[in-house]
């Protein structure tokens, strides 16, 4: 019965063999494989500095000045590598050191790094002991100096450069990718490892080549090819003939149709085999799911050509069904990218990326860099602080100071600006003047995150952790000391009543930070200004805040940071280094101002790579979840491992939050859900929430409740009962009103996208194929916001087979009845 | 008698056509009944846009009917199991130019259901049938129209059919191309098969079909064996008499004979015509002619040919016809 239909397919494709142009093709695709060939790679430590690698300039030039000209600093780390700089450098810096406003080219400072990478007269182990060495360079310093390669000496002397200078380089990758093309090496290289350069092809690169490869050069010029297949077969010689041997019409042009993607098929798998081949052979990528883009270009091709086809029958005209099919592709093209347009203008700058709470107050900040309130009135967000699209503005994570009181900071230009050169201020908002921002305390230069505990507010930065008092930043915002209450009276009772004025403490503070901060020392009587000021633009303590991190303790990217429920327990991560930290006086001893924390326990973990880590501490728990490996469970006190297990439905966790008392975590993992896991027993028991498409989560101490940010900018409340294993309350909570572009969008474009096939998302769905993973997270490995790209991989397979079926279904109604 | 192999009872089909003037509708085939049986080589005649195509394309299920109904070998028509009988070739036969002789065959073969051994054994022998032999491994772009036609031939006869429809067999072909295929029918109508013949060349029809049915206008005119459709009764004696005066004709023939006489001048002799309805007639007149001494230089006894009883029953329809086929040939809605 399939025999006659398998024959029309066969006589397609030996049709398409016989075609010219088919040739003419596979001749280019041969060439362009031919080309390729012989691309290489070869896989290198990171050694050579390039200027984008200094992330903070500031910050290195009050370094480096501080090392040049304080006396103090001569035989340490900081101070010989600070002298290797050529002349030019070193008067700079010294002019930097008396507060002069000198521009140093980045440039020129990594020349000079470069230089003493071959060079090492600065070295000095001793002086090197001292400072907070990787586990990678401890490593290479076992190793004898007969024995060491060169890459390996250079490596390690990179790593003493950048131990010598903490928090001033970016968080890179140990290995970096150079690429060769016929054995000549490219004269730029990637600076990530084997895993990243392989994840870059199949997330990226492959998605690309689908895009304008197969997705548009091969499928036009397949159309060119296959238009005139139906007005052929309805030539009365051909068409009379076919329709009079004993086959179905409907079969006869499914079959037509299926034979017609021969053309396509046959260049696709030549073009994507070789590929294939090559991306194994020169590159070491045997990724057979490459092949992938075989099926899914061919499907695309099918779609624009059910197109051609209905066209075809209709007008019998190859000119016509070309025209047609190309018109439709414009209007796709068109209709995606007015989608993608709103997508990044109006969707993605109203997501809501964080969230605090006072009471029915909601304060939260955007993926657009805004500050918005709750109008619970119009059923809307309000502005508090506008966001710039062009400038990027980056809010830190609001956070609650105080009853009706919550405290952040706007980075002006943070997308750009991460570490925040300029001045920062921190902003207090006040819930009976609407939330309304009133600029208080100077923030240390680069804060990125705050945190309550206790009565302290902590700041944390590139160059670590710094901590005020509550009291303090109320004061300076112009808020009353004789505030009801603060927030450490609602978090820990027990320490409420035992604050005390910051001037009673200040001289121990200095000195005590003397003792316990190795890099940045707040100087002692007798120091000059300018080391103080130095210190500041370095992003260190200023006259509010002070250093708490105690001694020896230096905090690289990635760094994680969350409050014990005990209010006064830190635990901290930063690359491969677990710690739980307990701030001294239970947070409102008589040493609140000026004392550095205690390192209470302190855990080493098995890789300290720059992996994407995310961490949260509840109860006497906490949990780690770091890229692709298993997510951890310890016991908050001693850090002792409880349990390890694979992330939630084998997606990438990208935040959790520990749920107050009770140990048990919300995990919001790369499929947008969010996950509770409470470990009863040895095991640990998940239940995924039926929330989708969330954005945020967030914890309200003072409800007991899980926010949970999802469809944008919704809000649904979670609450848990003691008992671990009841179900949880879910309260719907915010449900706000569209904006007038929102409204456009949901109520124009969105069915307009629905009813055009998504043929441009297809490359999603290849990157998903190609790559095994259906999202994955975008954004600096430092940074805590993380952007998480959900890949689109049924939606667009199911536009596209909608609409083919369509096509199909009506080519084959008109071709059945109609007499020909 | 045996069966119809073809058997059509009021067969009609109307188009319907949407224009910006109104609509039109154009009767392509109107109420056509019609029987071919075993053994036979039925011709379908017509002028051009008479209904022929239109009335086989409905026997194939190409087209579907307005009304009426038929069977082929017994099957309703269009359906599979009456397709896959029969054999068809159609007008201006177009071949995909990646084919050769032989690779057409295989996948007209293949769309007919057969296997590749048969496909190949009936190849090797068709193709000695029709004369492509030795070419059949050429590409069909070098083929001429004659080579087409005979290809054709050889793909409707692939699979064995018990009934075969030809349109316009020889259709653009030399004379020697057109021997050539009438030869091939005369072999198959020898061999048993039926055929059913569409064209507008009488000579051919005349000499290779047992029994014609003229449609005009997309209605039978006439239907039966050829010499039946002539009228026989109505045969004319031409006799050539010499002499260098007009003989008197009444007073040979009698006034009863001299009204029906016509008589012109040929070169040195007269030419007698006149209408006679038997041999004993066409003897007395000769008698006649001797008794008055008149000298017969020659006698010929003419009978209505095809295409006169074509023309005849078709008459001016013909022209008119053509004109409808335009219409038919338009975008239509049936």
């Amino acid at each position: 019965m399939i025999k006659p239909y398998l024959a029309v397919i066969a006589d397609s494709f030996h049709s398409a063999l016989s075609s010219r142009i088919l040739w003419i093709a596979m001749v280019a695709i041969w060439i362009f494989l031919a080309a390729l060939a012989p691309i290489g790679y070869h896989e290198d430590y990171t050694t050579t500095f390039r200027w984008f690698d200094l992330d903070n300039g500031t910050q290195m030039k009050a370094m480096l000045a501080r090392g040049l000209v304080d006396p103090k600093e001569s035989e340490t780390a900081l101070g010989r590598l600070a002298r290797t700089f050529p002349d030019d450098i070193k008067r700079k810096l010294r002019q930097v050191a008396r507060g002069e406003d000198v521009r140093i080219d980045k440039g020129a400072l990594a020349d000079s790094l470069n230089e003493s990478l071959d060079n090492e007269d600065w070295y000095d182990a001793e002086a090197w002991r001292t400072t907070v060495r990787l586990r990678e360079l401890r490593e290479l310093d076992e190793i004898p100096d007969d024995e060491i390669s060169d890459p390996e000496r250079r490596r390690r002397a990179r790593l003493r450069i950048e131990a010598a200078l903490p928090g001033v380089f970016t968080t890179m990758s140990a290995r970096s990718i150079t690429l060769s093309y016929a054995g000549f090496d490219f004269p730029a290289f990637f600076l990530i490892g084997k895993e990243q350069f392989v994840s870059l092809i199949n997330q990226f690169v492959v998605p690309i080549m689908m895009d304008w490869l197969l997705g548009f050069a091969l499928i036009f010029l397949g159309i060119l090819v296959t238009a005139s297949i139906i007005p052929d077969m309805l030539q009365p010689g051909s068409l009379h003939l076919l329709l009079s041997k004993p086959i179905s019409r409907t079969m006869l042009l499914l079959s037509k149709f299926i034979g017609g993607c021969a053309f396509v098929f046959l260049c696709v798998s030549q073009l994507v085999i070789g590929l294939w081949l090559i991306s194994g052979f020169r590159l070491d990528i045997w990724n057979a799911r490459v092949l992938w883009c075989i099926p899914v270009a061919v499907f695309l091709f099918a779609v624009f050509f059910s197109v051609s086809l209905l066209a075809g029958l209709r007008w019998r005209s190859p000119i016509l069904s070309i025209g047609v099919t190309c018109m439709f592709g414009a209007f796709v093209l068109v209709i995606g990218l007015i989608g993608g347009y709103f997508d990044a203008l109006v969707r993605s700058p109203d997501r809501i990326s964080q969230m605090s709470f006072d009471g029915q107050g909601i304060v939260i900040a955007t993926r657009g860099g805004e500050l918005k309130r709750f109008d619970n009135e119009a059923n809307q967000w309000a502005d508090v602080i506008e966001g710039d699209f062009r400038r990027r503005d980056l809010i830190v994570p609001p956070v609650r100071i105080a009853p009706g009181k919550i405290a952040t900071a706007r980075i002006r230009g943070g997308r750009f600006n991460l570490y925040g050169s300029g001045s920062l201020d921190l902003l207090v908002l006040d819930r009976s003047e609407d939330w309304k921002p009133n600029p208080g305390l100077r923030l240390p230069n680069g804060t990125r995150r705050l945190l309550v505990v206790g009565n302290r507010l902590l700041a944390f930065n590139n160059t670590g952790l710094m901590a005020t008092t509550i009291e303090q930043v109320l004061d300076e915002s112009g808020f009353d000391d004789d505030e009801p209450e603060h927030s450490s009276a609602d978090r820990t009772p027990e320490s409420g009543s035992e604050s005390e004025t910051e001037s009673e403490t200040e001289s121990e503070t200095e000195s005590d930070a003397q003792d316990v901060s190795p890099n940045i020392e707040v100087s002692n009587i007798g120091v000059t200004a300018w080391i103080t000021d130095l210190i500041r633009m370095q992003g260190g303590a200023t006259e509010a805040f002070h250093v708490i991190l105690p001694k020896g303790v230096t905090l690289t990217d990635p760094v994680r940071l969350d409050v014990l429920p005990d209010g006064r327990s830190l635990v901290v991560y930063a690359r491969g280094r677990l710690m739980r930290m307990e701030l001294p006086g239970g947070g409102d001893g008589d040493d609140a101002k000026g004392a550095t924390a205690m390192l209470a326990a302190d855990l080493l973990l098995d890789d300290n790579d720059a992996a994407r880590t995310t961490m949260a501490a509840a109860g006497q728990s906490v949990l780690l979840a770091r890229d692709d490996e298993p997510v951890r469970w310890y016991q908050a006190d001693t850090l002792a491992l409880l349990d390890e297990f694979p992330s939630p439905k084998d997606q990438t966790v990208v935040a959790a939050e520990g749920l107050g008392v009770t140990d048990r975590f919300a995990l919001l993992t790369t499929d947008g859900s969010v996950t509770i896991a409470t470990r009863s027993g040895d095991r640990v028991e998940w239940v995924t929430l039926p929330q989708s498409e969330v954005t945020a989560i967030q914890y309200d101490e003072q409800s007991g409740r899980l926010a949970i940010a999802h469809h944008i900018d919704s809000i649904d409340f979670v609450a848990f009962g003691p008992d671990a294993n009841a179900s949880a309350k879910i309260e719907r909570a915010v449900r706000p009103s569209l904006t007038s572009w929102r409204s456009v969008d949901r109520y124009v474009i969105t069915p307009l996208r629905t009813l055009t096939p998504q043929t441009g998302e297809l490359s999603q769905t290849v990157a998903a194929l190609v790559s095994g993973k259906t999202s994955f997270v975008m954004g600096d490995v430092a940074n805590e916001e993380q952007e998480v790209v959900q890949l689109k991989i049924v939606r667009p397979v199911v536009s596209c087979s909608l609409f083919l079926a369509v096509m199909l279904t009506l080519s084959c109604v008109y071709f059945a009845r109609r007499d020909f | 008698m045996p069966d119809p192999i073809v058997d059509v009872h009021q067969l009609r089909k109307t188009y319907r056509s949407l224009s910006l003037t109104g609509r039109r509708r154009i009767d392509a085939v109107r109420s056509v009944s019609l029987q071919a049986f075993p053994g036979e080589v039925f011709g379908l005649l017509g002028p051009n846009g008479a209904g022929k195509t239109t009335l086989i394309k409905m026997l194939l299920g190409v087209v579907k009917p307005s009304g009426g109904h038929a069977r082929l070998l017994g099957q309703p028509i269009g359906s599979s199991a009456a397709r896959s009988r029969v054999g068809y070739l159609p007008e201006s036969l177009r071949v995909d130019r990646h084919h050769s002789a032989r690779s057409a065959l295989r996948y007209y073969g293949r769309m007919s259901g057969m296997t590749s051994a048969e496909i190949h054994s009936r190849s090797d022998e068709l193709l000695k049938l029709v004369g492509l032999e030795g070419r059949d491994r050429e590409s069909v772009r070098r083929f001429s129209k004659g080579m087409y036609q005979r290809l054709g031939l050889a793909q409707a006869l692939l699979h064995d059919p018990d009934l075969l429809v030809l349109d316009e067999p020889t259709d653009g072909l030399d004379p020697v191309g057109r021997n050539e295929v009438r030869k091939v029918i005369d072999r198959l109508r020898d061999s048993g098969k039926t055929i059913f013949l569409n064209s507008h060349i009488l000579q051919e029809v005349e000499m290779v079909c047992t029994r014609v049915a003229i449609l005009a206008k997309g209605e039978i005119k006439a239907i039966g064996p050829i010499d039946e459709l002539a009228h026989r009764d109505q045969q004319k004696l031409i006799v050539e008499v010499l002499g260098d005066a007009e003989p008197d004709w009444q007073a040979i023939f009698g006034d009863s004979m001299t009204a029906d006489i016509e008589s012109t001048r040929v070169r040195d002799a007269f030419r007698l015509s006149l209408a006679v309805v038997d041999q004993g007639q066409i003897n007395a007149i000769v008698d006649q002619l001797r008794r008055s001494d008149q000298s017969i230089a020659r006698l010929e006894v003419r009978r209505e040919s095809l295409e006169e009883t074509f023309m005849r029953l078709v008459g001016t329809d013909a022209v008119e016809d053509v004109a409808g086929e335009a219409i038919a040939g338009e975008e239509v809605l049936s």
